[in-house]
């Protein structure tokens, strides 16, 4: 399965969704599966407790039975059945495809639209649990299915329309400095492309330089090293380095670092600042 | 055109508000007033637009996320209470169980086959085999003494609620399995239905061996026919999905699915409600000790009953025509948008 699924609603906006991986859903699954059980524990106590229970207690100690005690019994039989069928197709009907077990694994049923599901697709997705379960309870049939589906889907989720994605309750994040990007981008002032005496530095090129320094600290040193190389390399020749002199540079990513950033503070329209002094090439081309 | 601070606002208000609003369910949307139903929808709009250009101009990963975020919340709030023509809205839901069983006749067949084939044939097998019903019978049926000539058990009236009950959940946990079954091809919905054919007709003809008949017909009749049509239809639910899975004709596999899921749904909701009628019969009536020509009655109006109920009830009434019921339609329609 693929992590994750891009949705295109009809005004033609592109949602993505990541997907819930098999061990966070088994792990809802085991929660859920002792949340019934407490549930059907509870239901067998409180008939106990309650005056009709407690005669049918009596009753039982007594080795006879009485109208009211199997009445009371057959009540427990539904709903402990109830519970066992009716748990998931509840909960995820009622709270948009959220049971207690998936909250706390921080994933969700949605439809395969992108919209919350309903009574519907809760009942069809829960009511063929047996199916996924073959050979019970090993639910092997159900994982395999899973992990081979790209969307990462059990047969039950194949029948109702639906996906398991994760939740993202993080609150935002700082965006001030996203927002005023984004206000530029709508401005249409950023991503020109960069004209330069010996050549043209395009729009695209430019987003990449973007994108590169936004992640360089999140990748390993080695990584980030490679790529700043790979960037800086065919800029070159348009910025008037010399690269036989950088090969060879030990501290050549953190200068093809200064040379992406000179390009980005000029494509965004500040006077470029006089490049790195001749002379720094000159003892480079000594080592 | 806004300016930085303008859209930082439009983002963090949107996000907190839209999940404010889905918390309080479709009505909540429905209560806003003309102009801040306008501001919602605008600040959605320029948000997909934002995430758009995030995304294909390479913003960073957490903005793209952020906005993601909050697009999939106003998408959620803003389209989330438009339904796809569902089952449950049908305005006809009683008719809606005998209208799908009508329109899946073939499964039904089906199903029935693979239920009273081996029942019929198993019954005969024993007749002229009487060893093989050692092998088929289950063994609490070897040495089996009928409460009476016509009945074959007779409960306590204290126990019956019990034994309603659990023949009930005990039913309709076997029709849950014939139709989440059919998800294996078919195959499990067909074991399931051999063996209940199988176990029904083997003591069927060890009761007929042993000249108890009388007894387990008085026994079976007057339940009988609303309980094994159940087990039928919820077989030809399970069917359904096979066929989707088997033979999905011009469709890809996940869609003929989709599509099958909602009549098998409704023939399968159908069947608990069918199998809580059954229930209360099997634990109530039939181990009463009512009259066998009773018993015979309370089958030939079961029977009458569900035969008037499948092919009387869901019929379209044929719809006024001209402009007064169309712009009821129009109108109808537009309700169930908002």
């Amino acid at each position: 399965m693929e992590d994750a699924v891009f949705i295109s609603t009809p005004d033609n906006v592109t949602l993505e969704f990541e997907l819930a991986g098999l061990g966070s859903r088994f792990c809802a699954y085991l929660i859920d599966g002792v949340l019934i059980g407490v549930l059907i524990v509870a239901v067998v106590v409180a008939m106990f407790f309650m005056p009709s229970g407690l005669y049918f207690f009596r009753a039982a100690l007594k080795a006879r039975s009485t109208w009211l005690a199997s009445w009371n019994f057959a009540l427990l039989i539904f709903f402990v059945f109830l519970i066992t069928w009716g748990y998931y197709v509840l909960f995820e009907g009622l709270r948009r495809g959220s049971t207690p077990g998936k909250r706390k694994m921080g994933i969700r049923v949605v439809r395969d639209d992108g919209l919350p599901i309903g009574f519907r697709e809760a009942a069809l997705r829960n009511l063929v649990r047996a199916a996924d379960m073959l050979p019970p309870p090993a639910s092997l049939l159900g994982g395999v299915v899973m992990l081979f589906d790209p969307k990462g889907r059990r047969l039950g989720d194949m029948l109702a329309g639906t996906l398991v994605v994760v939740e993202k309750f993080a609150a935002p994040s700082d965006s001030a400095a996203a927002a005023a990007w984004a206000a530029r981008v709508e401005q249409g002032r950023s991503r020109q492309a960069l004209t330069l005496p010996q050549g043209v530095i395009s729009a695209n090129q430019i987003g990449l330089i973007e994108q590169y320094m936004a992640r360089r600290y999140t990748l390993p040193p080695v990584r980030s090293a490679t790529l700043a190389w790979q960037i800086t390399e065919p800029l070159l020749p348009l910025l008037g380095e010399d690269r036989e002199a950088l090969v060879n540079r030990p501290d050549r990513a953190g200068y093809c670092e200064r040379l992406l950033l000179q390009i980005l503070e000029m494509a965004e329209g500040k006077p470029p600042k006089p490049g790195p002094a001749p002379k720094q090439r000159a003892q480079a081309a000594l080592f | 055109m806004p300016t930085a601070q303008d859209k930082q606002e439009q983002w963090t208000r949107f996000f907190p508000r839209a999940q404010n609003i889905l918390k309080r369910g479709p009505r909540a949307l429905r209560k806003l007033s003309g102009s801040e139903l306008t501001s919602l929808i605008d600040d959605y709009q320029a948000l997909t637009a934002d995430l758009a250009r995030a995304r294909s101009l390479g913003a960073p990963r957490a903005t793209v996320d952020q906005l993601n975020r909050s697009a999939v919340a106003g998408h959620n709030l803003l389209y989330g209470s438009i339904r796809r023509p569902a089952v449950f809205l049908e305005s006809d839901w009683f008719g809606s169980f005998a209208r799908a069983v009508r329109r899946h006749l073939g499964a039904v067949t089906l199903s029935a086959t693979m239920l009273f084939a081996p029942a019929v044939a198993t019954f005969f097998a024993v007749q002229f085999y009487p060893s093989l019903g050692y092998d088929l019978v289950a063994e609490g049926f070897f040495n089996f003494d009928p409460a009476s000539a016509e009945n074959l058990h007779n409960i306590p009236s204290l126990a019956r609620p019990i034994v309603s009950s659990s023949i009930i959940t005990n039913n309709i946990q076997v029709t849950l399995l014939a139709f989440g079954f059919g998800l294996t091809a078919g195959l499990g919905t067909t074991v399931l239905l051999v063996f209940n054919g199988v176990h029904l007709g083997s003591v069927a003809g060890w009761m007929m061996l042993h000249g108890k008949e009388k007894a387990l017909w008085g026994w079976i009749m007057p339940h009988g026919a609303t309980e094994l049509l159940a087990i039928c239809l919820a077989g030809a639910a399970g069917y359904l999905l096979a066929a989707a899975i088997v033979l999905p004709g011009q469709l890809r596999r996940s869609t003929a699915l989709k599509r099958a899921g909602g009549d098998a749904l409704i023939i399968e909701l159908g069947c608990m409600v069918m199998l809580v009628i059954a229930g209360l019969i099997e634990g109530f009536v039939s181990p009463s000790s009512i009259a066998y020509s009773t018993r015979i009655a309370v089958l030939a109006a079961s029977l009458a009953l569900w035969a008037a109920y499948f092919a009387g009830s869901g019929h379209r009434r044929r719809k006024s025509t001209g402009p007064s019921a169309e712009a009821e339609r129009t109108q109808k329609r537009t309700q169930s948008i908002l």
